[in-house]
């Protein structure tokens, strides 16, 4: 039994290191406005959209509807979309040019860049 | 009593060289297929946990399953074509129940979840198992074959069957089967929109083998060309963690027990739909589509002239504070 188990562990590492071999995921280009709109409309097609910050990577964004902010980030080669309150998010503490949103599950960071947070523009 | 073989067992070289095709078909241009590595990692460690997790637990449900048959109602014998015939349509008819179940109520959905997690629909999705199926009970549904009168060995075999079956279907590279087939058998068209998270698609085609059983029961959605499969769950999952996909919705229906106010909250949170609250502020299925059926019949309206159209929000009108 643990021939099989040790054989079925080298099976799948195999399998693994082929598929990393074959570079067979979704082309996921960076993320800019017209990416934005589309990923926002299929994530959260009943929430108006009312200004969208991407992040300086290109790897998220956060958009903001009314109360309520909706966070886009990147997972391998697709997106996670969460929301939560735009409140939350904005409060949010910038780390070595990243805002950890700890507010949402799994906490992702986003890349601020050199700009301010939040963005005056989005805030207001 | 015991299996004379194991389907699964037999079936995993098959699995691998099956895999190893699509990966090297789809990477000479030859078929459609994505693989991101890290996803099919977690597919891979999953399968393997299954079968680990079904050596440790498989001793108790096979038991189980020969004390009930020892107070069967009729001896069914093993050897007879027509009992593997009628085997075939029952096991099949369990399976769309249990599968049925394991998404429509949370507490089953919980074991399921694992297998719907991967956002990519390949043939290591199809070995995305649980690993807490003991736990849920749904094993349960089987014994009432046993009670009835086919031996352990023969259902657990049938079982191994569909499960081997239900491989070759987690793929994008068959995009339809001849007519009759499509119209009979569940097919990788059928499950790819079982697999995905489009709120037009959800929970549809639980088919193991006979796609009949959701035309007959009303569950069955046909692959829209015009709208395609987006893979994974509602909420997909915030890493690649194995053990988060694992016990990520277990977690969660602790800590919604944990703040629960009363019985009717700890039933709902435990038997409930996937994603249900005491106060419907959570997405179920069921509102996911009533709220796509109301935008496709805003749409439609608005198309016809009847309301006037929503503006579109177009790309940099929206777009505020990057740096």
């Amino acid at each position: 039994m643990v021939i099989q188990l040790v054989g079925s562990a080298v099976a799948v590492a195999a399998l693994v290191g082929l598929v990393a071999w074959a570079r067979l995921a979704r082309p996921t280009p960076p993320l800019d406005a017209e990416g934005a709109v589309r990923l926002l409309a299929e994530e959260f097609p009943d929430d108006r959209v009312d200004a969208v910050w991407l992040a300086a990577d290109s790897g998220g964004l956060i958009a903001r509807s009314g109360d309520l902010a909706l966070v886009l980030w990147r997972r391998g080669d697709g997106y996670v979309a969460r929301s939560a309150s735009w409140a939350d998010v904005i409060a949010a503490d910038v780390d070595e040019g990243r805002i950890k949103l700890r507010a949402i599950e799994g906490a992702p960071a986003l890349a601020v860049g050199d700009g301010p947070w939040p963005p005056t523009e989005v805030a207001a | 009593m015991k299996p004379a073989f194991d389907p699964v067992q037999m079936a995993i070289p098959f699995f691998v060289i099956a895999i190893v095709l699509e990966v090297l078909l789809a990477r000479f241009g030859k078929a459609k297929a994505n693989y991101e590595p890290r996803d099919a990692a977690t597919s891979l460690m999953m399968g393997l946990g299954n079968s680990i997790v079904g050596i440790l637990t498989g001793g108790a449900v096979f038991a189980a399953s020969l004390w009930v048959y020892e107070h069967r109602l009729f001896t069914i014998p093993m050897t007879a074509v027509w009992a593997w015939v009628v085997l075939f349509f029952a096991e099949d008819l369990t399976y769309y129940w249990f599968h049925r179940l394991s998404h429509e109520r949370r507490f089953w959905w919980a074991s399921h979840v694992n297998h719907h997690s991967s956002t990519h629909y390949n043939l290591t999705t199809a070995l995305r198992q649980t690993w807490t199926g003991g736990v849920a009970g749904t094993w349960l549904l089987w014994l009432p074959l046993s009670f009835l009168g086919f031996p352990p060995a023969m259902v657990a075999i049938q079982k191994g069957v569909s499960l081997v079956y239900q491989f070759w279907i987690h793929t994008e590279a068959v995009r339809r089967m001849p007519a009759w087939f499509e119209a009979v058998f569940n097919t990788p068209s059928h499950h790819r929109v079982h697999h995905a998270r489009n709120p037009r698609y959800l929970d549809a085609n639980y088919a193991g083998i006979l796609i009949i059983w959701d035309r007959l029961f009303g569950t069955f959605i046909p692959e829209d060309d015009a709208e395609p499969c987006r893979y994974g769950i509602v909420r997909n999952l915030p890493n690649f963690n194995l053990l988060t996909n694992v016990f990520h919705e277990w977690i969660g229906i602790g800590r919604d027990l944990a703040r629960s106010r009363s019985p009717r909250e700890v039933m709902g949170y435990l038997f409930g739909p996937p994603g249900w609250s005491p106060d419907g502020s959570r997405e179920t299925s069921h509102t996911l589509k009533a709220r796509w059926r109301a935008r496709e019949e805003r749409a439609a309206a608005e198309l016809k002239g009847e309301i006037p159209a929503l503006r579109q929000a177009q790309g940099e009108d929206l777009l505020q504070g990057r740096n």
